[in-house]
């Protein structure tokens, strides 16, 4: 972790990670995977519950980034 | 019955035979014994560490409190898979690179070492084994409740089963073996989960598959379908906090143990691809479909009140196993044993890591670290083998004593004491100006602060946990590492070039090399 606060993209990296959780975070106390207004909970597809749906947004976020960083950024690579 | 036993034994014939040759093979040094030579590539590695994580718990407690609680629970699982990636990613090199230049056996001995400390190294083995035990234990504790759910037999026969085999495993295997047999176990136990899950949907949902089974739900129990769930149990700041407890996943030791087995650099660049992709868009999604919209559709909530009352346990313990009884009430026989299989694979392959690590924690931290310190090669590794019988009968005992819900073991009392190691362990790695009064003070008010807020109960209340028990007593660890760490004389030039700029060295030579 300490070379990647040692140049920009990893430390565009470890920001980018953290504004995730921090999104992750905030989406839930605002309330995104409870019931909506309309008192019908939201279903992806029709079976997908949205903290699944939330899930798999942010593990897909995490591996898109880390692919980005680490097989073309990763000092050590 | 007498299939059902037959396969059991020859299961565990396979096993035992697996660890027999691992016996023979095996070069007979502590290094190899401990951690398999430091030759594990990034395959085995990925089917090491998913399945040491994957326990008993994946297929019993996770599903359970989903089916009680709702889909809330899951925030653990997305936070567990930015925890394991997180410790593959930031903390791993260095502590493989730290462990591979010095000759480190345990990762408590790379702490003991970088902050030149006898007392810490002891205070963090006895935190990690106090922790770590219990959850041993719950492992053939979990097999004996599948057991007793498919055969009728008493559920102790299904837990001295696969404490049995644990104890050869570990015993002869050591932990290259381990992570081999964690192959053949990861394999089992996810054809035994997905194909449970694919078979249960076409028999009980043929029209529709999951999107009838949410629709059941949406009729019977539409609680179930959003956060906070049935009794409103995940609010925003419940659910929060469970995504952070399951961040803190990067410092179980069993798992952080792991990265000092591998073989080279790449394996750290390659291996967060696998729990991404397999991990997290995959194999943890199995469970929660399973415990949120599969079960809670197949066995309403009332049958399952009804069959907890004439078992005489609480709806929760029920819930542990439904899986297990929707799979026997859906599929042939032959199946449900297959799938009892699944599971103990699972118990298998998550203990046998556990036991590994405690049994070095044992051998080379607290009798070679502290009483032994000019104990030979062959004397470790032989404390090391035959600590693993007294954790195995030591946790038993005390997890029989536990009658508490699966899931809420794992999050509420095991996940809160491994973590009070963190901030020693990712401090001591990537901070230069942490020092042993720092980690020692710290790990000691997070570890009592923890205790006394599990103990401490007013009114049915735990007066001192906010939010999760490892909140407060996480922060208040590591706000007194770091003040006492500020206020204490920094470590010496020697430590720093060891641990730090030793290390980045090393790594940025294997880099260029390549």
């Amino acid at each position: 972790m300490i070379e990647m606060t040692r140049h920009t993209a990893g430390r565009i990296y470890l920001i980018a990670l953290l504004l995730s959780i921090v999104g992750f975070i905030a989406f839930l106390v605002i309330g995104g995977t409870g019931v909506p207004a309309s008192g019908v909970p939201i279903l992806l597809f029709g079976w997908m519950t949205m903290p699944l749906v939330l899930g798999v947004v942010f593990v897909a976020f995490w591996l898109v980034s880390y692919i980005v960083y680490f097989f073309f950024f990763w000092p050590y690579k | 019955m007498g299939f059902t036993l037959a396969i059991l034994g020859g299961f565990g014939a396979v096993i035992i035979l697996m660890a027999a040759y691992g016996y023979r093979i095996s070069a007979k040094t502590a290094e190899d014994y401990m951690l398999g030579g430091r030759t594990i590539g990034v395959v085995v590695m990925f089917f090491f560490v998913l399945f040491a994580i994957s326990s008993a718990w994946t297929f019993y407690g996770f599903p359970g409190l989903l089916y009680t609680k709702g889909p809330g629970y899951v925030m653990f699982i997305w936070g567990s898979v930015a925890g394991f990636a997180g410790l593959y990613m930031f903390l791993g090199p260095r502590l493989w690179a730290l462990a591979k230049i010095n000759r480190f056996l345990s990762p408590v001995e790379v702490l003991g070492e970088r902050y030149q400390s006898k007392a810490l190294r002891l205070i963090l083995s006895a935190s990690i084994l106090a922790f770590i035990v219990p959850y041993i234990g719950i492992q053939p504790l979990g097999v004996g409740a599948g057991f007793e759910a498919l055969t009728g037999l008493p559920a102790i026969y299904g837990a001295i089963y696969t404490a049995v085999i644990l104890i050869i495993l570990v015993l002869l295997g050591g932990m290259r073996i381990v992570a081999w047999v964690n192959i053949f176990l990861g394999v089992v136990y996810m054809s035994a989960l997905l194909g449970s899950l694919v078979w249960v949907v076409s028999v009980l949902f043929p029209n529709g598959g999951l999107v009838q089974a949410a629709r059941i739900i949406a009729e019977t129990r539409p609680a179930m379908l959003s956060d906070p769930g049935p009794g409103g149990t995940y609010t925003p700041i419940v659910l929060g906090g469970t995504f952070v407890v399951g961040i803190l996943a990067f410092s179980w030791p069993h798992v952080a143990i792991g990265c000092m087995t591998a073989r080279d650099k790449s394996l750290f660049k390659w291996f967060p691809l696998l729990i991404f992709v397999f991990g997290g868009l995959f194999f943890y999604i199995l469970p929660f479909l399973w415990g949120s919209l599969v079960a809670p559709a197949a066995m309403p909530l009332a049958e399952l009140e009804a069959l907890a009352a004439s078992n005489g346990v609480p709806l929760q313990v029920e819930a542990d196993r439904v899986v297990q009884t929707v799979i026997k009430r859906t599929l042939p026989e032959w199946f449900g044993v297959f799938v009892l299989l699944g599971v103990i694979a699972a118990a298998v392959s998550t203990a046998a890591v556990q036991l590994m690590t405690s049994s070095v924690i044992v051998s080379r931290d607290v009798i070679q670290g502290i009483f032994k310190p000019g104990a030979s090669d062959r004397q470790i590794t032989s404390w090391a083998r035959w600590s693993v019988v007294i954790i195995v009968v030591l946790s038993l005992g005390v997890s029989a004593l536990n009658t508490g819900a699966m899931a809420l073991y794992l999050t509420d009392v095991s996940v809160p004491g491994f973590a009070q190691w963190a901030p020693a362990l990712v401090d001591g790695l990537l901070w230069k100006r942490g020092t042993k009064q720092g980690a020692i003070a710290g790990t000691i008010a997070g570890v009592v602060y923890l205790v006394l807020s599990l103990l401490i109960v007013v009114d049915g209340n735990r007066i001192l946990v906010v939010g999760h028990p490892v909140i407060p007593s996480l922060l208040l660890n590591t706000i007194v590492y770091i003040v006492v760490s500020k206020l204490s004389p920094k470590p010496s030039e020697e430590i720093e070039s060891q641990f730090f700029h030793e290390v980045d060295a090393y790594l940025k030579a294997e880099s260029s090399g390549r």
